[in-house]
């Protein structure tokens, strides 16, 4: 049997369980941006929170996500088998990159225009919402770019935490020796990981044109 | 609205615990445009901040009408003052139109009363509204983007006007004109202009008086042709044959 004739044998499984990648990964980026835009821009409100905040989010970033996954499978409430530790431990990925990628993006605006927003007797929300958000949002994106194609990889390492997805392929495939269905989980999470990563770049080059156009 | 007084009362400022500004005085007239002459680092880009609050005195006051600056809250006393410095600081995510009526907005105008304020204000600059307030600042050439930083200033009829070097990114011949186009528009606006510039001739060209500033401190006030014929000491002397 061919690996085409297998992949047509079980393409409903394999496009639920795509679906499934997907949700994780968008419930997961979503709620990281929900997170860390926020706190990014307390950061460059209250620079004390700062280190701790990226110093927290660094270290996350550090332990080994199968390690993650299975430290946080005992703890009470958040923890336990299933796609809710996944979607945890996810999110506390996603953190980092955003909360950098927010900071740096405010900390970036030129200093003049700062200046000047001050000097036009800008309130200091005024000058976060019509000034420093604006100009960062395309540092903010690319954070969330790279969230979202980090997330779709990590999602299929979820599955050995019985979150669900392609990874449940791959591991199944480990286990059972069968190349044929580590590539069929495989195959699809590098594509989805490509087509995020386009999709977002296409989304960011509309954001980019589309500033400056005259407001009515 | 016509301009008001503006007067500094023996400020001190200090940064770091160098002292930038020492018990400084000086009086700028209703409607008068004083410049601030100085070398880099002299202190006159401080005193300038001082009078919309970018910046605190330590010690002594600054008056702006009459009412002290402390007085007043910053956001509100900067909305009054116009602003206008080297590097523009247009907004590149906006149009040139609201980026010149962004104080006007602000203060809570209407979006018809902007866009005509905007294109009035562009025209009184010398540049089409409908050719150019649409565009993006970057579309601008610099000495078209510095244009629009003084339409800007003026949007919502200040009663003075700050300028930090607002002609310092543009070359020589554009430069000359825009100084020449300034120096009349203020006169017909009657504002208080308080005006930054280590340029010796653009000081010349533009000042009703000149306060040439050095070590934190005044060394002379007066009209370009008393300065230029009486130099108070031979710093101001130095400063302006330099130039010449």
């Amino acid at each position: 049997m061919s690996f085409l004739e297998f992949l047509a044998g079980r393409w409903t499984e394999i496009l639920g369980l795509t679906l499934e990648h997907v949700v994780l990964v968008v419930i997961s980026t979503v709620a990281g941006v929900l997170i860390a835009v926020p706190l990014g821009l307390a950061i460059t409100r209250i620079p004390a929170l700062g280190r701790p905040v990226l110093g927290f989010a660094g270290v996350i970033q550090t332990v080994p996500s199968l390690a993650l996954f299975g430290l946080l499978i005992p703890l009470p409430f958040i923890g336990g088998i299933g796609s809710r530790t996944a979607i945890i431990a996810l999110v506390l990925y996603a953190l980092l990159p955003i909360l950098r990628n927010t900071v740096t993006g405010v900390r970036q605006v030129d200093p003049a225009i700062l200046d000047a927003a001050n000097g036009m007797g800008m309130t200091d929300w005024q000058r976060l919402t019509l000034v420093e958000v604006p100009l960062a949002l395309p540092s903010i994106f690319s954070g969330i770019r790279i969230a979202t194609v980090v997330g779709v990889g990590l999602v299929t390492i979820a599955a050995a935490v019985g979150a669900g997805g392609l990874g449940s392929l791959i591991f199944r495939g480990l286990a059972m020796l069968d190349s044929r269905l580590l590539f069929a989980g495989a195959i699809p999470s590098a594509i989805l990981a490509l087509l995020a990563d386009a999709g977002l770049a296409m989304l960011e080059a509309r954001l980019v044109a589309s500033r400056g156009a005259p407001t009515p | 609205m016509k301009g008001v007084a503006i007067s500094f009362r023996e400020v001190t400022k200090s940064f770091d615990q160098k002292i930038v500004l020492d018990r400084v005085s000086l009086e700028v007239s209703p409607g008068e445009v004083l410049v601030l002459l100085g070398r880099s680092g002299c202190g006159k880009t401080t005193l300038l901040r001082l009078v919309n609050r970018l910046v605190d005195a330590d010690a002594g006051g600054v008056y702006v009408g009459g009412r002290e600056v402390a007085d007043w809250d910053p956001v509100e006393l900067r909305r009054g003052i116009g602003y206008a410095i080297q590097g523009v600081g247009l907004l590149p995510n906006l149009s040139v139109g609201d980026n010149v009526s962004l104080v006007p907005r602000l203060l809570g105008w209407n979006a018809e009363r902007r866009r005509e304020r905007a294109a009035e204000m562009l025209r009184l600059v010398g540049l089409d509204p409908r050719e150019h307030g649409g565009r993006r600042p970057d579309q601008l050439s610099g000495g078209q983007r510095q244009r629009v930083g003084v339409a800007r200033a003026l949007a919502a009829d200040p009663q003075a006007l700050l300028m930090d070097e607002p002609f310092g990114a543009v070359d020589p011949i554009g430069r000359r004109s825009l100084q020449e186009e300034f120096r009349s528009l203020s006169r017909e606006l009657g504002k208080t202009v308080l005006f930054v510039t280590h340029d010796v001739s653009e000081a010349f060209r533009l000042a009703d008086r000149i306060a040439v500033v050095a070590d934190g401190g005044i060394r002379q006030v007066g009209t370009p042709g008393e300065i230029r014929d009486s130099p108070a000491d031979a710093l101001v002397r130095g400063l302006i044959e330099g130039a010449a």
